[in-house]
């Protein structure tokens, strides 16, 4: 006789999570990246990207993407693949695609606004933007290194 | 996040623990500032059991190093490592502290 036990949040080869824009929001997705990172035993080169990166984004949406004070969706979903991880993000803030912003390397106090996706785009191996029905969708991979 | 703090003599010794991120950043911030405006404004930070610093925990860092140039003290790192060493590289930041091997050698530095 075979017991299910339902498996850990994160250990799938896929995981989903929903949050609302709210900074203390944000500590779940890290949650979630650190347990799908062990369940599949990445890197910690591999664990960091993926935090950092969704860090910038999510940072970026919740303080910049709404223009009004409601309560909104957004999505975050980790897919393993043979060779990477992909990591998408949807939410439904005004229309902002980060590739678009030149990313210039600021060193000190007050000039930082580009430097979260300058990590973005230097830790993960390629980002995609679309906006579709509404929604801003933001992808990338990042290889694994073992 | 946790911040375990020490004192030896002059110079005040943290050790941080966990994520300095979007979601850790103020608190970590405040604290240090806190730190400051008490009096205490020589520091040296130990990051090497931090996992990871974005964006928003590197502009903490250089509000606190700021904070303590303005009352004539110091910040010095020490435990930039592995991949926190790396985050450092891409944003261009290791120019920007103090940074030092151990604790030992912050304090030494910063009672130059």
């Amino acid at each position: 006789m075979v017991t299910e036990v339902p498996s850990p949040p994160g250990s799938s080869a896929s995981c989903e999570i929903r949050i609302v824009n709210d900074i203390s929001e944000m500590a779940r997705v890290a949650d979630l990246v650190d347990q799908f990172g062990v369940a599949h035993s990445l890197s910690n080169e591999v664990i960091v990207a993926l935090n950092v990166s969704l860090d910038e984004i999510l940072n970026n949406i919740i303080c910049y993407a709404y223009q009004d004070a409601g309560p909104h969706e957004i999505t975050v979903r980790l897919e393993l693949r043979h060779e990477s991880v992909e990591a998408f993000v949807e939410d439904d803030g005004k229309p902002f695609d980060p590739l678009a912003v030149t990313t210039p390397r600021p060193r000190s106090v007050g000039r930082e606004g580009g430097v979260g996706l300058h990590f973005v785009r230097s830790l993960t191996d390629q980002v995609r933007y679309t906006r579709r029905d509404g929604i801003n969708q933001l992808w990338f991979m990042k290889k694994l290194t073992r | 996040m946790k911040l375990v703090e020490a004192v030896s003599d002059d110079v005040t010794i943290v050790e941080a623990y966990g994520r300095l991120d979007s979601t850790t950043a103020k608190e970590f911030g405040e604290r240090l500032i806190s730190l400051v405006q008490s009096g205490r404004c020589s520091i040296v930070l130990d990051l090497k059991n931090i996992a990871y610093i974005s964006s928003a925990g590197f502009r903490a860092l250089l509000i606190a190093k700021k904070a303590t140039a303005e009352r004539e003290g110091k910040l010095a790192l020490c435990g930039v490592i592995g991949e926190v060493r790396r985050l450092f590289e891409i944003g261009a930041f290791t120019e920007e502290f103090l940074i030092c091997p151990t604790q030992a050698d912050g304090i030494g530095k910063l009672r130059q």
